[in-house]
């Protein structure tokens, strides 16, 4: 094709783009042997494994008072690290369902990667559900199903509602995510050299997608019902979520504000993650013309927005506990501000309400490590958002008599480090064996191929 | 799809296999051959592309109804299942009533999307017929890739103006098919 | 028995088949002690509860027992309500005997000590030759040392020491000598009065601790209960405490007037000298009172002269008043004076013979005090006692290292010690012969003239230890020394006593036998022995200084006073009374020392900081607890703990502050003197992990624990916190159409609810509880007793310091006055927490797994083998009173887990538990009534924690029924539910607000 002038560049997504061979050859490169670099990173998840292991082992052979939870303090970082991995989950749908029905043109070259995080992120998330239980052996009690005396789970627990979303946003999720696979996966195979394990596996996955009309017919239409049920799903898993803790009383909790409170926040996190984890891979494959800055300043628009919402929450949160003049609610959230806790909530109002203010800015969503660093922060002071709220309300509660402080210990710690590595461990799998850019839906946007000569109707 | 297709069950097909570089080439060439009667056409591309479907004129697809079916059957579910196993064992906690169908809604939506999801699934599969891994479908690998394919079958005696009519619109490559009984 | 090998046999193969399954009761490691019952003895029936009756040994106050045994194994101890004593209720020490009884450092055999220095395994026969071997060569030089015993026990060993023309010595390191040497002076009785609180409308106490550790402290719990009580008629006793710290005792009181310690004897001859003055009758002290004008007084205690005439003036205008103290920590050099001071304040008022009345009793047996055990120790020293036994006495922990005590033990030719468990005197012995506990002993008591009690072994002594009584060693000792006392047994010897004494009261209940029987049976036998009562007062023998003492070294005051847990420290080897948060200060399982925060303040201090604490005569480490109710320059250390050598739950917890007093002996009582030193405070810098239950002590303006003046609640308004305002709740067709209610308990369940065994709530009893906040002293008792019954495990120092208290009920303790700095009014509310069993219980809607849920009597249930340990519950409980196993504490060493109640799951780790209203006793009281074709009574069951209340403010039933207790004690203006206004939880447990004498600001809700 052409060189592009300045002006169609504007409108263009990917200007550096110039073919649709290029895309495959640029994505199928990806899946090349990896290098050193990538060893390392594999070594160090599977150590990180190997602490979850040893740690999580530990704590069921010995008792779940390896942790440092106690009475009034019943959950602490294990539960903060669930809802932390579930909020990270949620860009990935969020990009690849919400963004593809609003028709934006940004989302077809980070979506995979980013749905792929999703998957990864549920998969993470729901270890602790069952880490945190005092008898995890037992935590197959709160599926479904009916006892031996016929006694089924109790539906008005928030935590079953818990069981169902987070399964069924798992399961929604990856079939989305396996679906979209399928044209890439058969490009893949197509670019194979024959006979070869890669060759054979991507045939077998491909389950025989050849891209007949038909099939891109179907499939488009299937794709779109997807994405309109994913939506609502996000957006109720995170409620969901929120209600774990809404549903009790708990001074801190007991809040109606926190559905929506927590679906930004999980999308603010979210995309940071996705940022954190895009700026590397672009730069070690080379990725510069697919993920433009464009769209990180899209992404960081997306951020801007969700954390202003968030912080609006935090006040929010803090007036209507003056507002209610009741003293408990009252004593929380001084006690947040000013209590054995105070960094904690420092940190978060921070890392969450003073350093995204900097996304105003264009040059700042513009520089690519600035991007990154803030992202970075971002993660940390959402990690603190869930530990404020749950360790800062229960340890002040109704009774002062029974205020109580927990202190986290190196068993949870080895814990959550090590579902990091859990994490890592399967996005780099991967993006070693899947293309992490989806290739077909980037050709969507990509000008199409015209004969030089005159233009028809086709191009337009 | 259309008038022929009762010749075509009678005498022997065959099938052309052409491959565009340019879009707007393979859509003019489909567009031709449409016009020209020519129905059993099934065109190769690496990403959906609407100006193709357009062409070959297609309409709503079923797997909606799937979808809606597997919805509905996932609230049904969902309501049912809660609602019976309050009633069957009735076990009162924190003083709500037997049946506390607010906290039900929860249930019964996300059975709703589930169910919704499989049956969309299900439903898209079916519709293309996969999985197939027989690999005697025409095809070549490059269209995953770039470029345009559009393979029309037509019984023995009109392959030719078939294949003309592909060759008008400039095809990189063009590839005769002996036995045209294929169909992605 | 051969069936029994048979079944043991079977249960083996039982096991093996079931082996894995490790959390099991019967793996074959414990088959052996299983009971076979092929051939069942007739008195047990499996699974059916049998009670013997008996006296309780944990302290000399003898408080009549019943103990439950299950299976022959002794799992619970409950007061006798027949004795007039215990009244049916129990102390937390009561409760704990069982685990002196299952104690696994008891001895397990006798031992003696070879030429090693190590003790070796010694059999019985032999060492019981062994000791009658150097009794006889001992002869006049021998030395009994016992601690005060039932009279057939101390007649024995008085008789043994006779034979052999060797002395005994009574010790009790808390000794009440002083008040029964001043009874002496002024009424001419060797006797210690007895105090009826229950008569008064006003009571003084000059420090005297007589709800934790003083004379008899159940007792005088009900009485006081029953006098500052609120009655029906709105009357109430005022308690006016006079001391420089408030003890649990104190914190009870209306008023409290913090004088400066020692200073107890002038005040109190100073209000006599202004009811003199006001026309009281002096009599033979009419010159000794004339001496003490208010202000001379005021100026020694540093309060206000005005303080003084008030009152005198109160203790005037009351019709029934009393005073008593000062109690052991109160014991300085002028002791006896400040006893005899106040029984003259007393005889003065008017109170001997109404709420004071001197009558000879056992408790004033010969406790020989301190002063004669000094002069054994100065001849132990001298190395002229060849031979001595000490008898469940430790005075090398109790005494002071100066008295030496340690040092002479060494001079003794052959010490022999007859104790359950080694202990720090034992330790230093040649010879120990393991004493039975006193569960499985016999023995009488006789805690005043009129009472007589016996003491009978409620099992077969625990198989884990080779203990023999020492009734009976010493009976076998008399034997070997020759002298016939006719009986084979110590049960013989007893018997013979108690036939004579079956003569002498005239053969009551005809034939001995049957009189024997009943006595077994009842546990109590009352005869109407009204002894002359001596109330006029005689002038005094001796001359007293009643003055302050004047106090050793400088710095702050030091108040050394007996643990309410461990008394004297014997009872540290328990772990209930380890975990057992002390009632004044919430901590456990280590010492303390009290500072007033302002005195902290200067000394740069924060609580939990390390302090080195100096006297003249030692010194010791301690973690501070700021405590506002005490002087600011006093500071306080309990006795009890800093054990070196009493077993694996004692030793290494805490200090003993015995270490920083001098072997002063109090003239003219002889007794030790508790209070003589000063202290300085040095900051370490190092902090110390306190293990306390408290996270702060304010309420908060919550809707906690309300109190109500006396005047309010007489004229009838009394604010609306806890008030029942109606509510509408969403309950109808699925929780969409709102309904009313009243939020009672009875109102449970609510219209949407009512459904299968909910159908028809009228028939089926609704369990609720009230608590009067008004009676409840804090003691904790019910605490232990909840522990004992329900199988709740303890968790250890370093688990409780974490907040993982594991105790069903904890007794909340809340600040509303108190002011060290002048006499003023006190106001400690006391909250005994437990579950709620709410009907809106927050925690039951959400458990994923219907672990929790309510029954329909309306219990809250919690389901302990489907529970799955979320911890969501516990975190929506509002009241916290939901505790989770971090681990499996419930794993103890052998044979503590004998105690287990079998009727109550023991918990493994990983789940939830809580007060379940002792459903066991309810499922029992139903099965029951059921056998018997009736319904279950309104009153009939009674939770442990409301049958060991000895302040009788529990009461529990079926509060449908209009008839019921509970029904009736809830319909009450002062009536409240905790939080219920707030967030309309509806629970079950009705509190009866506080009543003051001063204003008290309304809580807002």
């Amino acid at each position: 094709m052409a060189t592009v002038t300045e002006k169609t560049r504007a409108e263009q997504t990917h200007p550096d783009v110039r073919s649709h061979g290029e895309v495959n050859a640029d994505i199928m490169r990806m899946l090349s042997p990896p290098g050193t670099w990538w060893w390392v990173l594999f070594g160090l998840s599977i150590a990180g494994i190997g602490l979850l292991a040893f740690s999580w082992g530990n704590q069921l052979v010995r008792g779940i008072g390896l942790s440092g939870l106690n009475t009034p303090v019943g959950w602490g970082a294990y539960i903060t690290t669930f809802v932390f991995w579930v909020g990270i989950a949620h860009s990935g749908t969020l990009i690849s369902a919400i963004l593809f029905l609003f028709r934006a043109r940004w989302r077809q070259s980070i979506y995979r990667a980013a749905e792929a995080m999703t998957v990864f992120a549920v998969m993470t998330a729901g270890l602790f559900p069952l880490i945190h239980l005092g008898r995890a052996w037992h935590a197959y009690w709160l599926f479904p199903y009916p006892n031996e005396r016929m006694l089924w789970p109790n539906f008005r627990s928030p935590l079953v509602w818990d069981v169902f979303a987070v399964t069924t946003y798992f399961t929604v999720s990856s079939l989305f995510f396996l679906m979209g696979l399928i044209p890439d996966i058969a490009a893949a195979r197509d670019s194979a050299e024959k006979g070869t394990l890669r060759q054979k596996f991507y045939s077998l996955a491909s389950v025989g997608w050849r891209g007949t009309d038909r099939q891109w017919h179907h499939f488009g239409k299937a794709y779109l019902y997807m994405a309109a049920l994913a939506t609502p799903l996000v957006l109720s898993v995170h409620s969901v979520v929120s209600w774990d803790f809404a549903m009790g009383i708990v001074p801190g909790w007991h809040a109606t504000i926190f559905a929506p409170y927590f679906v930004a926040g999980a999308i603010f996190s979210g995309v940071a993650m996705v940022i954190t984890i895009l700026v590397p891979i672009r730069k070690v494959f080379g990725l510069q013309k697919y993920l433009t800055t464009r769209h990180f300043d899209a992404m960081a628009k997306l951020c801007l927005v969700t954390g202003i919402i968030v912080f609006y929450a935090y006040l929010n949160e803090f007036f209507m506990a003056w507002y209610s003049g009741e003293d408990p609610e009252r004593r929380v959230f001084w006690n947040r501000l000013w209590g054995h806790y105070w960094w904690a909530t420092w940190i978060m109002l921070i890392c969450n309400g003073l350093i995204p203010v900097l996304l105003w800015f264009k040059r700042v969503r513009h520089s690519i490590a600035a991007l990154f660093t803030i992202s970075i922060f971002i993660n940390i002071g959402m990690w603190f958002e869930r530990f404020v709220i749950i360790v800062t309300s229960l340890s002040h509660e109704f009774m002062p008599f029974a205020w109580g402080v927990y202190r986290p210990t190196i068993t949870e710690m080895g814990i959550v480090i090590g579902t990091f590595g859990w994490f890592f461990f399967w996005l780099l799998l991967f993006i070693r064996l899947l293309p992490p850019v989806a290739i077909s839906e980037l050709k969507e946007v990509l000008p199409p191929p015209m004969r030089p000569k005159q233009k028809t109707e086709a191009s337009r | 799809m259309s008038a022929d297709r009762g010749v075509s069950a009678s005498g022997a097909r065959e099938g052309v296999l052409a491959s565009f570089e340019y879009l707007d080439a393979a859509v003019d060439a489909i567009k031709r051959l449409r016009g020209e009667g020519f129905e059993e056409i099934t065109a190769f591309s690496g990403y959906p592309e609407h100006h193709i479907e357009e062409a070959l004129g297609y309409r709503a697809s079923p797997v909606r109804l799937f979808t809606l079916i597997g919805g509905l059957t996932g609230a049904a579910t969902g309501l049912a299942f809660t609602v019976f196993t309050s009633m069957d064992w009735p076990l009162v906690t924190g003083g709500k009533p037997i049946l506390s169908i607010p906290a039900y809604v929860i249930p019964m939506f996300e059975l709703t999307i589930l169910f919704g999801a499989f049956a969309t699934v299900f439903g898209v599969f079916y519709n293309i017929r996969l999985p197939s891994l027989k690999g005697d479908v025409v095809y070549d690998p490059k269209y995953s890739s770039e470029g345009y394919g559009v393979y029309v079958t037509a019984p023995a005696n009109r392959i030719t103006s078939a294949r003309s009519i592909l060759e008008e619109h400039g095809p990189a490559s063009l590839q005769d098919d002996p036995q045209g009984d294929s169909h992605g | 028995m051969s069936e029994g090998i048979k079944r043991r046999d079977f249960l083996k193969v039982l096991g093996v088949s079931g082996a894995g399954a490790g959390l099991v009761g019967c793996s074959t490691d414990q088959v052996e002690k299983l009971i076979p019952y092929v051939t069942p003895p007739e008195e047990i029936t499996p699974g059916v509860a049998t009670w013997y009756s008996t006296v309780c040994g944990e302290c000399p106050a003898a408080c009549g027992v019943w103990v439950r045994t299950r299976e022959g194994r002794a799992v619970k101890v409950e007061g006798n309500p027949h004795h007039p004593v215990s009244g049916g209720a129990l102390c937390a020490r009561g409760h704990a005997s069982l685990q002196g009884l299952y104690n696994p450092d008891r001895l397990e055999g006798p031992v003696r000590r070879g030429e090693d220095g190590e003790f070796q395994p010694i059999a019985w026969d032999e060492a019981e030759a062994l000791l009658s071997q150097h009794v006889q060569d001992a002869g006049s030089d021998f030395v009994f040392v016992t601690r005060k015993e039932g009279p057939a026990l101390a007649g024995l060993i008085e008789s043994v020491v006779e034979s052999v023309g060797g002395s005994r010595v009574e010790y009790e390191a808390l000794s009440e000598a002083p008040l029964r040497e001043a009874t002496r002076m002024a009424f001419g009785q060797d006797a210690v009065p007895t105090f009826r609180f229950e008569e008064a409308d006003l009571i003084f106490s000059f420090g005297a601790d007589f709800l934790e550790t003083w004379l008899s402290p159940v007792e005088h719990a009900r009485g006081f209960a029953r006098s500052t009580g609120i009655d029906e008629a709105h009357e109430k006793a005022r308690f006016v405490f006079l001391s420089p710290r408030l003890s649990l005792t104190g914190q009870n009181a209306d008023e409290w007037v913090p004088l400066t310690a020692g200073s107890e004897g002038v005040v109190a001859l100073a209000i006599a000298h202004a009811l003199v003055q006001r026309g009281a009758d002096g009599g033979p002290y009419s010159d000794l009172i004339e001496a003490y004008d208010a202000q001379a007084a005021a100026n020694e205690a540093g309060i206000p002269a005005e303080t003084i005439e008030e009152l005198a003036d109160a203790f005037q205008a009351a019709s029934a008043p009393l005073a008593v103290g000062p109690g052991v920590a109160g014991q300085g050099a002028n002791a006896t004076a400040t006893n005899l001071a106040v029984l003259i304040l007393n005889a003065v008022a008017g109170s001997v013979g109404s709420t004071l009345h001197v009558t000879r009793s056992d408790l004033a047996a010969p406790a020989t005090p301190y002063r004669e055990l000094a002069d054994v120790i100065s001849r132990m020293a001298e190395g002229q006692v060849p031979a001595m036994v000490l008898h469940n006495v430790n005075p090398a922990y109790s005494l002071p290292p100066e008295s030496g005590f340690r040092q002479a033990l060494g001079q003794v030719g052959f010490s022999v010690a007859i104790t359950p468990h080694l202990d720090e005197t034992a330790a230093l012995c040649d010879l120990v012969l393991p004493d039975a506990h006193t569960l499985e002993s016999w023995g009488d008591s006789n805690p005043r003239p009129e009472l007589w009690a016996l003491r009978q072994p409620v099992m077969q002594p625990v198989p884990h230890f080779d203990s023999r009584s020492a009734g009976d060693v010493l009976v076998r000792l008399a034997g070997r020394l020759g002298e016939d006392l006719g009986a084979e047994t110590f049960h013989d010897y007893l018997r013979n006593r108690w036939s004579d004494l079956h003569a002498e009261l005239g053969s009551p209940g005809g034939s001995f036998d049957a009189f024997w029987r009943e006595a077994l049976r009842v546990g109590v036998v009352e005869v109407d022995a009204a002894p002359a009562q001596a109330t006029a007062m005689q002038t005094p023998d001796r001359a007293l200084t009643f003055d302050a003492p004047e106090l050793e070294g400088d710095g702050m005051a030091l108040v050394v006073y007996p643990s309410s847990r461990f008394g004297d420290g014997r009872g540290a080897n328990k772990p209930w009374l380890q975990e057992l948060p002390d009632p004044v200060t919430k901590l456990a399982w280590h010492s303390w020392v009290e500072i007033h925060p302002e005195t902290a303040e200067e000394l740069g201090v924060r609580r939990g900081d390390m302090v080195r604490v100096a006297s003249p005569h030692g010194e010791l480490e301690v973690p501070v607890y700021t405590y506002p109710g005490i002087r600011a320059d006093t500071v306080a250390i309990a006795m009890g703990e800093g054990h070196e050598n009493y077993g694996r739950y004692a030793n290494g917890n805490g200090v003993n502050p015995m270490v920083l007093l001098p072997a002063t002996v109090e003239e003219p009582s002889g007794t030790l003197a508790h209070l003589s030193v000063r202290v300085n405070l040095e900051p370490t810098g190092r902090r110390y992990s306190m293990a306390s239950i408290e996270g702060s002590d304010q309420q908060y303006d919550r809707p906690i624990a309300p109190a109500v003046q006396l005047e309010e609640l007489r004229e009838g308004n009394i604010e609306e916190a806890g008030g029942y305002p109606t509510r509408q709740e969403l309950q109808a067709i699925g929780g969409f159409v709102p309904i009313t209610t009243e939020a009672e308990p009875q109102d449970f369940p609510l219209e949407g609810a009512r459904y299968g065994d909910y159908e028809d709530s009228g028939s089926t009893p609704r369990w609720a509880m009230a608590i009067d906040l008004d009676k409840c002293t804090g003691c904790s008792a019910c605490v232990t007793a909840c522990q004992s019954e329900n199988n709740v495990a303890f968790v250890g120092k370093d688990q409780l310091a974490m907040g993982r208290a594991l105790q069903w009920i904890r007794l909340e303790r809340y600040y509303e006055q108190i002011d060290s700095s002048q006499p003023g009014p006190v106001d400690i509310r006391f909250l005994p927490m437990l579950c709620q069993h709410c009907g809106n219980a927050p925690c039951e809607p959400v458990c994923p797994v219907y672990a929790a849920y309510h029954t329909p009597d309306g219990l809250n249930a919690q389901v302990y083998n489907r529970c799955v340990g979320t911890r969501y519950c516990a975190n929506n409980c509002p009241y916290k009173v939901r505790v989770f196993n971090w681990y499996r504490f419930s794993e103890v060493p052998e044979p503590l887990n004998w105690q287990y109640n079998p009727d109550v799951t023991v918990r493994t780790e990983g789940i939830m538990e809580k007060c379940s209203f002792c459903v066991q006793r309810i499922r029992k009281s139903e099965n029951q009534a059921t056998l018997e074709g009736r319904t279950i009574g309104s009153n009939e069951v009674v939770p442990a924690c409301q049958q060991s209340c000895p302040a009788e403010a529990i009461v529990f039933g079926n509060i449908r029924d209009p008839e019921s207790r509970v029904y009736q004690v809830s319909n009450n203006d002062r009536t409240y539910r905790v939080l219920d206004v707030l967030i309309n939880t509806q629970p079950a447990i009705n509190y009866l607000r506080k009543v003051t004498f001063h204003p008290v600001e309304s809580i807002h809700v």
